[in-house]
């Protein structure tokens, strides 16, 4: 692959699955903070 | 807004997690697997990315997160929703319900091809040729181009019509199971296995020959296309169709959760999961793509197609042409797109049950007896000689001139008219961890509704300067705008009895 589109590969997973494993850690501590019903 | 808590709680989800899986669900589609791709492709490659990341920040998770607090807030589907903020406005709410039902009409017939060619990958019978298998043998379209084909509708076609019904089975028992016992339990099961799927697909895709030349077809960025309107235009597009925006479908589910919910964190999860996936499939459609290209001795360019084309024309040639596990990696494919989308068409189907009951103040039984009955009589029209084209008319139009005017005329009631949007920023954030902050409110208040204008206009601009897919006059403004001018009379004409949206709690117990 070209190391411009491996430049953009790695955008995209950093920016949409490390965005998606930050809120799944935000939303676990949140539970633990204050237990939901 | 009452605070009282009820005797009877409303229906409700069994478990966080089965209301995410479900939120996930419903907004991973088929759209996911077969637009984006083609999408990142035609609009600057990796380039996309930026412009597709602003749009999810300042238009995609805010309407998403916006439609989470709705719901939430007054514990009902979206015009006892819009009831209760303005009642002038209840016949928006009917609006998104009715796109919501058209779509149905026509989005059961797209599984019930998935279910035929899931039986097709059994030793590849769509045969050599993949076009003449699929338009000509198996939809029987009409003969002729299209201009001269439209109006021919023919027979019903029994290879459409039986896996059709087949679908339509299945999604009538989710439904009549309930929230929790229906969509819920089959999210859990077919969300995780959906994930898997795919995850095996692209291992299999990215490992072969040619796999490199689609991905750098697919990524290597073409900044100058930022320049470009349009290219801003189909980010925005994206992330508004991907999401199910405006479908008010994340109305009704959110009405389903639990008081304590963080909302906000729910709506980022599900923006990012449904982002996510769809980059994961693109780099497996491309990868695919790639391999089909060097195979056939071509450009990548000359096998890039997206939408039905794709899955059920170019798939079925890359499936064909694989050095081996044909069948299977026919299974996994048409099996991903059958339960991406029926976990998207029982979510779309809930919120017009949500509407209907709350309305009539029916049992869940009798809401999804009518409501499934009259779809699957529509649907017949779709298994015609003419129905590709009257599907693919009919969703060019609700999208274009319903699901964007719906989502804009909803947030400029919440923000400009109603002004209630600190309201809903006060409740988010009641309940939220993650904070709703400036950013939130001026996407909102202003991006937001510049760029759902600026959309509509560009896409009336394209309507003019030639007709969509070279389809006759008289079936654009018929079926296409006919379709949506019917959705908009249903929907004034729903909201004009004077009877309001019924509270939810009192028909809970009707379960």
């Amino acid at each position: 692959m070209d190391t411009a589109a491996i430049i953009m590969l790695l955008v995209g997973a950093i920016g949409l699955w490390g965005g998606l494993v930050l809120a799944i850690i935000s939303y676990n501590r949140a539970s633990r903070r204050e237990p939901q019903d | 807004m009452s605070t009282v808590e009820p005797a009877v709680t409303r229906d409700q989800w069994g478990t966080k997690l089965g209301f995410l899986l479900a939120a996930i669900g419903s907004a991973i589609g088929l759209g996911n697997i077969w637009r984006y791709p083609y999408v990142v492709y035609e609009n600057g490659g990796g380039a996309f990315l930026i412009p597709y990341f602003v749009a999810l920040a300042t238009a995609g998770l805010p309407i998403l997160i916006l439609e989470y607090s709705l719901g939430h807030r007054f514990r009902q589907g979206a015009p006892a929703v819009f009831h209760s903020i303005n009642p002038r406005w209840e016949w928006l709410g009917w609006w998104q319900a009715a796109i919501s039902f058209v779509i149905c009409t026509y989005y059961v017939v797209i599984l019930g091809w998935c279910l035929s060619f899931i039986y097709y990958s059994f030793g590849q019978q769509w045969g050599e040729d993949t076009g003449a298998f699929f338009i000509g043998e198996y939809l029987a379209t009409s003969d002729g181009a299209a201009p001269t084909g439209f109006w021919n509708i023919g027979g019903i076609q029994l290879k459409v019509l039986i896996p059709m019904l087949v679908a339509w089975a299945l999604i009538y028992y989710l439904m009549q199971r309930g929230v929790s016992k229906g969509i819920e339990m089959a999210s859990r099961v077919l969300m995780p296995t959906l994930i898997v799927m795919l995850v095996l697909i692209v291992i299999r895709a990215v490992t072969l020959e040619g796999a490199s030349e689609g991905l750098n077809v697919l990524l290597t960025p073409d900044f100058g296309a930022l320049g470009d309107p349009g290219v801003w235009v189909a980010a925005y597009g994206q992330v508004f169709f991907s999401l199910s925006i405006a479908f008010s479908i994340m109305i009704a589910y959110s009405s389903y959760l639990p008081r304590k919910t963080d909302l906000s964190n729910s709506g980022l999860i599900v923006g990012l999961s449904n982002a996510g996936f769809e980059f994961l499939a693109a780099i497996g459609v491309f990868a695919a793509l790639g391999f089909l290209a060097v195979q056939s001795d071509v450009a990548v360019g000359e096998v890039a197609q997206s939408g039905v084309v794709l899955a059920f024309i170019v798939f079925p040639q890359v499936i064909s042409t694989l050095p081996g596990l044909n069948t299977v990696f026919g299974l996994l494919f048409f099996g991903s797109l059958f339960f991406a989308g029926i976990t998207s068409m029982v979510s779309i189907l809930e919120c017009v049950v949500a509407a209907i009951r709350e309305k009539f103040d029916l049992s869940r039984k009798v809401a999804v007896n009518w409501i499934c009955g009259v779809a699957a009589l529509l649907s017949i029209l779709y298994v015609t000689r003419g129905g590709l084209f009257y599907l693919d008319t009919v969703d060019h139009f609700v999208n274009a001139y319903g699901l964007v005017v719906a989502g804009l005329l909803q947030v400029l009631l919440i923000v400009w008219v109603a002004r209630t949007l600190d309201e809903q920023r006060a409740h988010l954030n009641a309940t939220s961890y993650v904070q709703m902050g400036p950013w939130w409110t001026v996407s909102l208040k202003f991006i937001t509704p510049v760029l759902l204008t600026f959309m509509i206009g560009w896409s009336i601009w394209e309507e003019l300067k030639e007709n969509y897919e070279g389809y006759p006059t008289s079936g654009l403004l018929f079926i296409g705008g006919g379709g949506v001018l019917l959705t908009l009379l249903v929907a004034l004409t729903l909201s004009l009895n004077s009877r309001p949206p019924h509270d939810a709690l009192v028909h809970a117990g009707k379960e």
